[in-house]
């Protein structure tokens, strides 16, 4: 059974069996300590380089903490395997993505948030469309399950592996779509990370333009941030606001799904939307909004402004070393190649038609 | 009657975003009343 990164919907559920709320807690040390172990070593790396580079007046690529820490993380989750004592510790990068997003919030203040948001929302209904309906249309082509098609469908549109998580229970599908979406998912998420940064610099693209397109383009919340982050650290805050804006819609997505296929009766019926869309709606979302309000009624000092968007930084790190351990080629490769080239395909696809969004956006708009 | 939920199972009923909201709620009290003054980066 493969189980490939994002599909511990839950760490605090899922943990080891140990008896007792210590024994529990000791049961992430070990993961937790690899996690912290990998981002140190990548923010030593850059450090390092950059240091020796300054101090022999060499002129060294600037390589940025992040791809450090996932590249370390790669290099250890696919030459070993980690032992068993480790895996509820490193299935928590999610958990930290989320409160380093929430965080973030203090880094945006409110009008900001509005104006950004409000074009964000704009192309992700623009992108959200577009990728379904390219998505759905690529599985027909290539006789994809219909589910299975829903699923990948879902994925690209929103949110990667959280939204097919949301989708697996509403649609009914069985365990071995879900799996399958998930690894080409990542799959994809793992090149989006290198391919990029590269593009974005050969187009000489603004770090806010950027981190709007990475936000908009990049399935997975992490591997989005991490794109945007590896570019610049500005454009790795724009696209936590992009991504943010496009995760917020997961719950008409799925909603849409569910009633689609339970009208096909394949699928439970969906009893009491208005509950569904608040039962699917990403908390943290709202914890971003409720921190960027306080900022904006100057409840932070600007050190303590400084001090939380460090904080912020410090979960990012750690989700990016899970981002890394947690990637297994190997495995996401056993999922078939027929998901692999749909996701592919559509992928590349939607990356062109949401940088000609976000060329588009910064003509009108000046991103 | 039934059972009285435990005290695990209730706090389990909170989703990891709740956790991850609850979590950061936290830390920024703890740099807003002054407890944690400096992070370094």
């Amino acid at each position: 059974m493969v189980t490939p990164a994002g599909t511990t919907p839950d760490p605090f559920l899922d943990g080891p069996a140990q008896p007792g709320f210590l024994g529990r807690v000791a049961g992430y040390v070990p993961g937790l300590a690899l996690l912290a172990g990998v981002g140190w070593l990548g923010k030593l790396l850059e450090q390092t380089i950059n240091g020796y580079g300054k101090a022999h007046h060499l002129l060294l690529p600037n390589i940025e903490y992040v791809l450090w820490a996932i590249l370390i993380g790669l290099v250890i989750g696919n030459l070993f395997t980690l032992p068993k004592v480790f895996e509820a510790g490193v299935g928590t990068y999610e958990f930290w993505l989320k409160v380093g997003i929430v965080l973030l919030g203090a880094r945006f203040v409110l009008g900001d948030v509005l104006k950004l948001g409000g074009i964000s929302l704009i192309l992700v209904v623009v992108e959200i469309a577009g990728a379904l309906s390219l998505m759905l249309w690529l599985g027909k082509v290539f006789g994809l399950k219909p589910k299975l098609a829903s699923l990948l469908a879902v994925g690209t549109a929103v949110c990667g592996v959280s939204a097919i998580i949301a989708a697996r229970g509403s649609i009914d599908s069985d365990d071995e779509d879900s799996a399958v979406a998930i690894a080409a998912i990542l799959a994809l998420g793992a090149f989006a990370l290198v391919f990029f940064p590269l593009i974005g610099h050969a187009l000489h693209m603004s770090d806010r333009a950027f981190g709007v397109w990475t936000g908009l383009a990049v399935d997975n919340t992490a591997e989005a941030i991490a794109s945007g982050a590896i570019y610049s650290d500005t454009a790795g805050k724009i696209s936590v606001l992009v991504k943010t804006a496009r995760n917020a819609m997961i719950g008409f997505v799925v909603l849409g799904f569910a009633i689609y296929w339970s009208r096909r009766g394949l699928a439970r019926k969906v009893e009491g939307k208005a509950a569904f869309l608040v039962e699917k709606f990403p908390k943290f979302v709202l914890g971003f909004l409720a921190i960027s309000v306080l900022l904006s009624a100057h409840l932070f000092s600007k050190p303590q402004v400084a001090a939380l968007g460090n904080l912020s930084k410090w979960a990012f790190l750690l989700t990016f070393a899970g981002v890394g351990l947690r990637t297994n080629f190997r495995k996401l490769f056993q999922q078939g190649l027929r998901p692999l080239v749909v996701g592919a395909l559509g992928e590349l696809l939607i990356a062109f038609l949401t940088l000609g969004l976000v060329i588009g956006a910064n003509a009108v708009w000046g991103l | 009657m039934s059972p009285q939920p435990s005290r695990t199972l209730t706090a389990r009923r909170l989703s990891l975003d709740s956790w991850a909201v609850l979590l950061a709620f936290l830390l920024a009290a703890l740099v807003r009343i002054g407890l944690v003054k400096v992070v370094p980066w």
